[in-house]
């Protein structure tokens, strides 16, 4: 059981939605469980899926391609609700790119309590909708964009989602932050290699839109710049 | 004026949706035929999808689909398992080859299963066969459509929807088992274009039970008011011995082929003169709508769905019955959903059934196509002309003209443009010469 009360995702997360005796229900149905960097939650045609949320720490989705090659689908961020691993078995493998924090729950106890709250139903409605807009703009990225445009939108990604006061219910983006994964996390999240990875935080670093004080480390210091690079109005 | 000929009309013809028709399938051709083709696939393949959604939350009694009642949610729910593991399953043998373009769904009613369950398939769809920008249609049954289905549609951005209407004659609905006040369809529309959804289509049919050339009249005005961008006019197929639920409507009470012959002449009447062009032989759509361009362009193409501007050559169709197009292919699911379901989920391609296509086939098929579609086909090159004696049997009428090579099917042959392309159907004229 989780106490939901204490949860730092609470107003952002998809029982942001719920009364507080409902939240308690539900949080009788959910457990916390940590994650170590590099476990999978989740492997793919899982046939026991779960679904939860994220309280902290940056996940990702992938699928293995029939050369052997693996495709990250999304990456997901805290407050996220991965709800993808629906139906019997699992479509995707979901891996924690960092130590990561998460409320799991069984998918039929989730389900049955939603179709019991019409607000929570909506709620997922919306994220399910959120996910298929980012599942889009994933791969039109992938289809599509430059080397450069993808490290950008990838940077403007993370200033957007690793917001470091977890319970405003609106996201603040962020001008410092530190990358949660590494280079080579970087180049299989973008389908580049890792030497084109570093190039290019160089020659953004060198337009002075962004500072890298150290390997982890990014400020951003030309916001709307970098929006131009990753092609975002 | 279109003239009556009722010993042309008497010959049944199919509808080439497809060519070969679907009778022509069979089951020594099917998942390894399928396999094979999909890894044949040139890299970049432009894709359509269909995916078939056979529940209706009630079933009406003229329906020849492959549909069932959507009564309980545990079997929807399995279905869509299932649904979701042939799109895994096909993924993983297309290896990433397509692209795909279109999505549309069908049914049944798409609307039959939940909003989220909706976006979750489209959002698999997406990644799985990796459909960053595809223009998206569905079918959508009026009844029980909610402006929350509105909105879910215009978030996934839906591009083109087509709503079941059939008939506004309410004791005709009472005849067919499907009881929809105007006020509904009305409700649904505005619920859509509220949310930016302007390309609806209708769905109308003549030769309904008890459906006078009044009624039909009645419901084309208020059809003609709603001011869909497209209508389609089907001829309702009374066939009871292999369509049991039809057995529920009176025989007795169906309009004579004279009268259907009427309504199909009034429905093109009507639509022509407000506005709407006609597109083959059943569509009609507004000059702005894009099949009407298509049609100008001569970019107008037929596929299970009807009259089509898709120009995608590679359909791949995903649930029970679903058939899927390519080039030197076609294969159709395994139509019992039970079955289905125990294929696809023991990771086995479900196409049981099909027929392929070699180079003289896929030339009667374009030619086939092109009758219906533009109205018009080069004949001169080919050498699959049918005996002259055939041709003057519709060229005295006044239904085809022969000019230059090219057969052209007249303003007064369109009621009968099914008859005169069957004459190019290898698998039909044959029979009839062995016959005759």
């Amino acid at each position: 059981m989780s106490d939901c009360s204490t949860c730092v995702v609470r107003n952002r997360a998809i029982c942001a939605s719920l009364e507080t005796d409902e939240l308690q229900l539900l949080g009788h149905l959910g457990r916390k469980r940590m994650i170590k960097r590099g476990e999978t939650l989740l492997w793919e045609g899982d046939p026991a899926p779960v679904v939860a949320n994220i309280i902290d720490g940056v996940l990702k989705l992938s699928v293995n391609l029939q050369d052997g090659r693996e495709q990250i689908v999304s990456v997901m961020y805290a407050s996220d609700f991965i709800g993808r691993p629906f139906g019997k078995e699992s479509p995707y493998r979901v891996t924690a790119m960092t130590d990561a924090e998460i409320c799991v729950f069984s998918r039929s106890s989730f389900d049955s309590f939603a179709k019991e709250h019409p607000d929570l139903q909506n709620k997922l409605l919306q994220r399910t909708l959120d996910e298929l807009d980012r599942a889009r703009e994933w791969m039109t990225m992938l289809g599509k964009k430059s080397a450069t445009e993808r490290i950008a939108t990838l940077l403007v990604e993370l200033s957007d989602r690793l917001t470091v006061d977890g319970c405003s219910p609106t996201t603040l983006y962020l001008d410092r932050f530190e990358l949660p994964m590494d280079r080579q996390q970087i180049s299989d999240i973008l389908g580049l290699t890792i030497e084109t990875v570093s190039r290019q935080f160089t020659r953004i670093r060198k337009e002075g839109i962004i500072e890298l004080p150290d390997r982890r480390t990014v400020i951003i210091k030309d916001r709307s710049r970098l929006k131009a690079l990753a092609e975002i109005a | 004026m279109w003239s009556y000929h009722p010993e042309l009309l008497a010959k049944p013809v199919p509808r080439y949706t497809s060519y070969p028709t679907a009778v022509e399938f069979h089951d020594g051709c099917g998942a390894d035929e399928y396999i094979q083709a999909l890894s044949d696939m040139p890299s970049g393949t432009p894709l359509s999808l269909y995916v078939h959604i056979p529940y209706c939350h009630s079933i009406c009694w003229y329906c020849g689909c492959n549909t069932g009642a959507a009564g309980k949610a545990q079997r929807l729910t399995a279905y869509l398992d299932a649904l979701e593991s042939e799109f895994a399953l096909i993924g993983r043998l297309l290896g990433g080859r397509g692209k795909v373009r279109r999505i549309a769904f069908g049914g049944g009613s798409p609307n039959a299963i939940t909003t989220i369950e909706f976006v979750r398939l489209l959002d698999r769809i997406t990644t799985i066969f990796d459909a960053g920008t595809p223009e998206i249609s569905v079918e959508l049954d009026p009844r029980g459509f909610t402006s929350e289905w509105a909105l879910a549609l215009a978030a996934s951005n839906v591009g083109r929807v087509s709503l079941g209407v059939q008939t506004f004659a309410p004791h005709v609905q009472e005849a067919i088992g499907r009881i929809q006040p105007l006020a509904d369809i009305e409700k649904s529309v505005s619920a859509l274009r509220l949310r930016g959804i302007d390309s609806i289509n209708f769905d109308l049919m003549y030769g309904l039970p008890k459906q006078s050339l009044q009624d039909l009249n009645e419901t084309l005005t208020q059809a003609i008011e709603l001011q869909p961008s497209r209508v389609s006019l089907f001829g309702y197929a009374h066939m009871p011995e292999m369509i049991p639920r039809q057995r529920r409507i009176d025989g007795d009470s169906l309009p004579d082929a004279e009268l259907r012959f009427e309504q199909s002449e009034l429905g093109y009447q009507r639509l022509t003169e407000a506005g709407y062009v006609a597109i083959g032989f059943d569509h009609f759509a507004l000059p702005t709508d894009s099949l009407a361009i298509a049609a100008t362009e001569g970019r107008v193409h037929r596929n299970f769905q009807g009259f089509t501007d898709d120009p995608n050559e590679v359909l791949l169709g995903f649930g029970a019955s679903a058939i899927s197009s390519l080039p030197g292919l076609l294969v159709q699911n395994e139509k019992n959903v039970g079955r289905y379901r125990s294929l696809v989920s023991s990771d086995t391609v479900a196409a049981v059934r099909g027929v392929t296509r070699d180079e003289e086939t896929r030339k009667r098929g374009a030619t086939i196509s092109s009758l219906l579609c533009q109205g018009h086909v080069d004949a001169g090159a080919s050498n699959m002309l049918p005996d002259a004696h055939m041709l003057d049997i519709f060229k005295e009428k006044g239904l085809i003209r022969q000019r230059d090579g090219q057969l052209v099917i007249t303003d007064a042959g369109r009621p009968y443009a099914r008859h005169i392309a069957c004459l190019f159907d290898q698998f039909r004229t044959r029979q009839e010469t062995v016959a005759a």
